[in-house]
């Protein structure tokens, strides 16, 4: 018996004989079947650049818009989620009400498709110190460190307030935020594949700003992101 | 210092290097031997720097290990009123003066209270006089409640009641702290913000959820009352803990068994059923049949299932049944931003057929209504929310009787039990 840590009810997780031969590590589920089934995949037909759902495949708005400022070198960012009412509601009791343990939550959810994804360095976007003060943990670390190595080459200014308090205006007029952390980035890195790390993309202010900071330091990478929702 | 008059009876977290201000205030650590001292949750969590940290009251802000639970406590002279500040000249029946006398007799003698009355009976109009007479000498109350539905139904009725009384109205969709009224309503989890703050405290529909099983929420109901405070329980269908403490001596139970209108309640009929309720997206043709009659004896129906994803493959499979054809139905849930408008369309008469889960249980009327509980032998109904099904049917003065249909496949403890219930209260 497990208890699920959304709807707080216990389980009993399904396990096939596949998994028990399997010499891949076994995870404790720790979401209940009808909880995980309140996420809503996102489908086949999406933007070639962003994974924003489309009617027919091709490029989003959003993603044309940026090209007027980064031409044809767009982002390519993996999603695996739409942001649908119950995500929005597990985003609130993560961030808001800073409830730590949902980390694994979204773990679950989502690691099968971060570790399809090839990578040399995994970078995560940092949260800024008046949150991480009041929260008393990352939000972004919390949830990749488990699953792939980190490197955490970014920081964030202090006094920027949370994106998510913005509406899309706002958000794509706010200026940039991060900084490279000196201490950490090495001239090794130049060259190499990176793949940033985010919780949910939605006008992609965040990643092309991460992008243009790492992309100062190391001109000659593969820089792509992986965001859980779209 | 800051006038923190306006926090009596209050109880609220700061960080321990904040808390030097709060003078005159008892100041307790918020966790303690793996509980929560807020709401008397067990810890199962802790932050990367080993803090625990409680999950089960978060909802009101997040209380960490180190942090403190700052309690103030003044005495608040509330005005003496005259008649307690009651403008209602409505009158109660025999046996509902009965009891409302009663209740003033126990709050005077300060003794607990459990009213165990039928759906249908006129709880609300029985607590008048009880809330006058702790108005009257300067005491403050509060009346709790499960659901917010509740709150939202009482807070316009005690208004009208006590049209001189400033009455606070809080649960979790207001997003503002409570203050200092005479009289509060509010939702059960709103006590948690409270700590010896009422003279006297009602809890209205005791046997629901979220407050039902929830250890927390029982919890915070002991610790809003001051000590010498007096607590008032009302329900239709007493659970096992207040049995037990009513058998203690710690509560006294008044009953009431007839409906305002001086009617029975009515008895469900149960029918048993071999094969699946849904097969195929196809109704069990017994079950279709059932529901044909109902409606052409003109009555609205309101057809519960026990899961919300079950509520789009039932209204489907109604939607393309020849019979029914002309009807005008929908489906209702707990997630459904159109809850208000449907539910009110249904009662307005403008849908005939409404297919909905136990979000209408209780506090509900609908004029001349019958109800079918598909799966009453679903583990979702507790013998409580099927007496409280049943009790939607027959609540006007001029139709008290009506059709409650039971339909399972395996005769349950909890329907056994509610017809128990349902019988005996009808003696």
């Amino acid at each position: 018996m497990n208890e699920c840590l959304l709807c707080k009810q216990e389980f009993i997780p399904e396990i096939s004989f596949l998994q028990i031969f399997s010499w891949s590590k076994y995870r404790e589920p720790k979401i209940c079947f009808r909880c995980l089934h309140q996420f809503e995949r996102l489908s086949e037909i999406r933007c070639k650049y962003c994974s924003k759902n489309m009617n027919v495949a091709g490029t989003c708005h959003d993603c044309l818009d940026w090209q007027q400022i980064y031409g044809q070198n767009l982002l390519y960012n993996y999603s695996v989620y739409r942001y649908n009412d119950y995500f929005h509601d597990l985003m609130v009791n993560y961030k808001r009400y800073d409830d730590y343990v949902l980390y694994e939550v979204l773990q679950e959810i989502c690691y099968k498709e971060l570790l399809k994804i090839e990578a040399d360095l995994y970078v995560p976007i940092p949260t800024s110190p008046e949150h991480q003060q009041k929260r008393q943990f990352d939000t972004i670390s919390a949830i990749f460190s488990g699953l792939v190595p980190l490197t955490p080459l970014l920081k964030k200014k202090s006094g920027c307030g949370a994106q998510g308090e913005k509406n899309k205006h706002e958000r794509l007029a706010s200026s940039q935020s991060f900084y490279i952390d000196k201490e950490k980035i090495k001239k090794s890195f130049n060259g190499k594949s990176i793949l940033l790390l985010d919780d949910i993309y939605t006008t992609g202010r965040t990643l092309y700003h991460a992008r243009d900071q790492l992309l100062q330091f190391l001109p000659d990478s593969e820089i792509k992101s992986f965001s859980i929702c779209r | 210092m800051k006038n923190l008059t306006a926090l009596s009876g209050r109880q609220w977290l700061v960080s321990q290097e904040d808390s030097s201000i709060f003078m005159g205030c008892s100041k307790i650590k918020v966790i303690e031997n793996n509980h929560c001292q807020r709401c008397g949750g067990l810890i199962t969590a802790k932050l990367p720097n080993g803090k625990q940290y409680c999950r089960a009251c978060i909802g009101i802000g997040r209380a960490v290990e180190g942090d403190l639970l700052i309690r103030y406590q003044v005495k608040v002279p509330f005005s003496k009123k005259k008649n307690g500040g009651l403008t209602w000249h409505g009158k109660l029946t025999p046996l509902q003066l009965s009891i409302s006398n009663a209740l003033v007799k126990n709050f005077n003698k300060k003794k607990n209270s459990l009213v165990h009355a039928v759906t249908g009976a006129g709880k609300t109009e029985m607590l008048f006089q009880l809330i006058a007479e702790c108005m009257r000498k300067g005491k403050r109350a509060c009346i709790a409640t499960p659901r917010i539905d509740v709150v939202n139904e009482l807070y316009p009725r005690f208004k009208e009641a006590f049209a001189e009384i400033e009455i606070g109205k809080y649960h979790g969709r207001e997003f503002k702290e409570p203050g200092l009224e005479q009289l509060t309503i509010c939702t059960t989890h709103q006590l948690l913000k409270f700590y010896g703050a009422f003279d006297l405290l009602v809890i209205d529909e005791v046997d629901s959820f979220p407050y039902v099983g929830d250890p927390q929420l029982h919890f915070a109901a002991k610790n809003a009352v001051k000590k010498s405070g007096v607590r008032v329980y009302l329900t239709a269908t007493p659970t096992n803990d207040l049995l037990d403490e009513a058998k203690n001596g710690k509560l006294q139970i008044l009953k009431l068994n007839r409906r305002f209108h001086g009617g029975f309640l009515p008895v469900p009929r149960e029918k048993l059923f071999l094969r699946p309720f849904l097969r195929k997206q196809k109704i069990h043709p017994k079950l279709i049949a059932e529901i044909v009659k109902v409606i052409r004896s003109k009555h609205p129906l309101l057809l519960f299932v026990p899961h919300i994803d079950q509520i789009p493959v039932y209204l489907a499979a109604l939607q393309k049944e020849e019979r029914l054809k002309n009807i005008k139905m929908d489906g209702v849930s707990a997630k459904d931003n159109k809850r208000l408008e449907k539910v009110q369309d249904f009662r307005e008469q403008k849908l005939q057929l409404l297919v909905t889960t136990t979000i209408l249980e209780r506090g509900v009327t609908f004029k001349h209504v019958w109800v079918i509980i598909v799966a009453a032998d679903d583990q979702i109904y507790t013998a409580a929310s099927l007496v409280q099904i049943a009790g939607r049917v027959g609540r006007a003065q001029n139709d008290p009787g009506g059709l409650v249909m039971y339909c399972y496949r395996k005769y349950t403890k909890n329907i056994r039990s509610a017809m128990k219930q349902i019988r005996e209260m009808n003696k």
